[in-house]
């Protein structure tokens, strides 16, 4: 853990001072619409940071991670709604089933090559939404099919995961990605980063080293389902009502991947400016063209997409922090100036 | 039991329109190393394109064939020319290009969304002469259109197995597959290969297209079905394989029909993805895939 504190003070103020702005905007921000936004922004970055630790690191790209955030949405919800377990507490539960999940998927395809592992997560996610859809019940616990689980309003309360502002579900998704994102911090500047990087560049020289690929693979994999669950039933008690289609989707697995590679995947940052850049734009097309014109918000996504990727291959986050470094730059040079003599580039 | 016969032969002619899908994109993976997701979509395009030269001039819908397999062509050729060809160029050295796989899913939303944008949402049904024609053999009634579908799919994998053996094409098309330096070394223009191997994908979807449009629903997301069965049917038959395709596309179509006999139709989906899923564990080369590509 040395590194953390290693880095240079200048860096840690920064970093310090964006937490802290970010902690402040409930105060600025009193519409619930745009405070809506800002939550889903927010946690669309932290299920694209926990995509990252496979889709990133490990080099393979999983196209079915939204079976991790139903299974996350379901397992909480139907605990709460049967036994009246508290979601917080669900909610590890459903991180505990997504993990196991994710070691039975991920052992047999995590070998494999990976367009191999791209259709067999997309089979995955997709043969559990279907099944998800056909049942009404298992066991004790109410699945209702394609109609989807409510969950009842109750009262503001902390115990019962529910609030009438949407306040607290900001601070809770935000608190949840910066750990998420110190986790992704740490694991880069770890042994298993290490090892994942050299994996996912060149399987068979890292093997032949003796690292065994596929394990440390796999650790991402559980870190990742597991963290991806816990984003579920977050979602299942921001919205209260959810159906297969909306937690485990094709669409949110594209979704999550797309905003990893425009963002940039493998980095840090990538996946919350993906979000911030792909979430707003999504959403204000939605809201203002998907009336007149159907599809185009979808049109425009995908064109974004294409041109992104063919002018920036490896994500925005590479030119972004190009041009805040130049920014920086400008800033610190500024106070060396000190005769009255223009400044020249 | 007649039902069930008749279960089993629809299901092969059903397959085999599956793996008439699955051809294309078994092509294009087998030269480029790439899953194309806008393959659905493509095989979209085709539909609609056959499902307005029917509509507009009425004639035999096989006779599309000769005007939207072209189209589809070139349409696919310059989709790879222009918009994969770049991306592609950036990650050739990578063995897995993962940008490509996306940047076709974006394809695949722009083209969805656009067609949704045209043509609405809503399902067509293209009248034609052979629509609702039964064959009536023992108390067993087939579609023709279904027979007809299954009998160009069979002459198609014949001639495409032909190509890749015999012509002067399709041996620069295997080489290039084989080992993409060698064969640029030996005087194969390895992005004309490309361009020419991603239109002939697209060329098979439209057959697919002509030959489904008299008995099937057309609508924007119609690739989509067709997209998820593709792949299942492509891994199953070892990727970059045309007999392993439409062997594995009459299997898909028999899992499909014979378990829709014993259970809810919605089940069966989930059973190709369990049978895949079983599939790719036990024998990821699939059917006739080699060892190495997995």
């Amino acid at each position: 853990m040395k590194f953390l504190l290693n880095q240079k003070p200048s860096n840690i103020g920064i970093a310090i001072g964006i937490i802290a702005l970010l902690f402040a905007v409930p105060m600025f921000v009193s519409s619930p619409s745009v405070m809506q936004i800002l939550i889903l922004i927010i946690f669309y970055a932290y299920l694209t940071s926990c995509w990252n630790f496979v889709g990133g690191f490990a080099g393979v790209l999983p196209l079915g991670h939204s079976a991790f955030v139903g299974i996350g949405a379901y397992t909480s919800t139907t605990l709460y709604l049967t036994y009246g377990l508290s979601p917080w507490i669900g909610m590890f539960a459903g991180g505990i089933v997504a993990a196991l999940m994710g070691i039975l998927i991920g052992l047999p395809t995590l070998k494999l090559r990976g367009a191999y592992f791209a259709l067999a997560t997309i089979a995955f996610g997709e043969g559990l939404r279907v099944f998800v859809e056909n049942v009404e019940k298992i066991g004790p616990l109410e699945i209702r099919g394609p109609k989807g689980l409510l969950i009842n309003l109750t009262e503001s309360s902390f115990a019962h995961f529910q609030f009438m502002s949407k306040v607290p579900y900001y601070y809770i998704i935000l608190v949840m990605l910066l750990l998420v994102l110190l986790l992704t911090y740490i694991m880069m500047n770890s042994k298993i980063g290490y090892y994942l990087a050299a994996g996912g560049e060149e399987k068979d020289a890292a093997e032949a080293l003796g690292i065994k690929v596929s394990r440390y693979k796999l650790i991402a994999m559980i870190i990742s389902c597991f963290l991806t669950a816990l984003g579920g039933t977050f979602y299942a008690q921001l919205m209260l009502y959810f159906y297969p289609k909306s937690v485990l989707g094709l669409e949110l697995s594209y979704e999550i991947a797309f905003i990893a590679l425009i963002g940039g995947r493998g980095t840090i940052l990538g996946p919350v400016l993906g979000a911030l850049l792909l979430r707003p734009v999504n959403e204000l097309t939605r809201i203002y063209l998907s009336d007149s014109l159907p599809g185009l918000h979808l049109i425009i996504f995908g064109l974004v997409l294409i041109i992104v990727m063919r002018y920036q291959p490896r994500g925005l986050v590479e030119p972004v922090s190009r041009w805040i470094g130049m920014l920086k730059d400008r800033f610190s040079s500024k106070p060396a100036v000190k005769s009255g003599e223009a400044v020249t580039d | 039991m007649i039902g069930y016969v008749e279960s089993v032969i629809n299901g092969i002619l059903m397959g085999s329109i599956y793996g008439l899908t699955a051809v294309g994109l078994t092509l294009i993976f087998g030269v480029m190393k790439v899953i194309n997701f806008a393959h659905g979509s493509i095989l979209m395009v085709g539909m609609f394109a056959a499902y307005w030269f029917v509509t507009l001039t009425g004639v035999n819908p096989y006779l599309a064939l000769f005007v939207v397999v072209p189209f589809l062509y070139f349409f696919g050729f310059y989709l790879q020319k222009f918009v994969i060809k770049p991306i592609f160029e950036a990650e050739k050295d990578i063995r897995e290009p993962i940008t490509v796989i996306i940047v076709t899913t974006g394809i695949w939303y722009v083209l969805d969304n656009l067609a949704l944008l045209l043509f609405g949402a809503e399902f067509r049904v293209a009248k034609t002469v052979v629509s609702g024609q039964m064959l009536e053999i023992f108390d067993m009634y087939f579609l023709w259109s279904k027979i007809i579908g299954a009998g160009v799919t069979l002459l198609l994998g014949i001639y495409l197995y032909w190509f890749l053996r015999h012509s002067r094409m399709g041996k620069a098309v295997r080489a290039t597959s084989l080992d993409r330096e060698a064969a640029t070394l030996m005087g194969i223009k390895q992005t004309r290969i490309y361009n020419i191997v991603f239109g002939l994908g697209c060329a098979c979807c439209g057959v697919a297209a002509c030959v489904l449009v008299p008995f099937y629903y057309v609508y924007p997301t119609v690739g989509v079905p067709f997209d998820i069965k593709a792949f299942v049917i492509v891994v199953l038959g070892g990727l970059g394989s045309v007999p392993g395709a439409i062997l594995g596309g009459i299997i898909i179509g028999l899992i499909e029909t014979v378990g829709a006999q014993f259970m809810a139709a919605t089940w069966t989906e989930m059973l190709i993805y369990v049978f895949f899923l079983f599939v790719l564990f036990v024998k990821p080369s699939g059917l006739f895939g080699l060892k190495q590509d997995y």
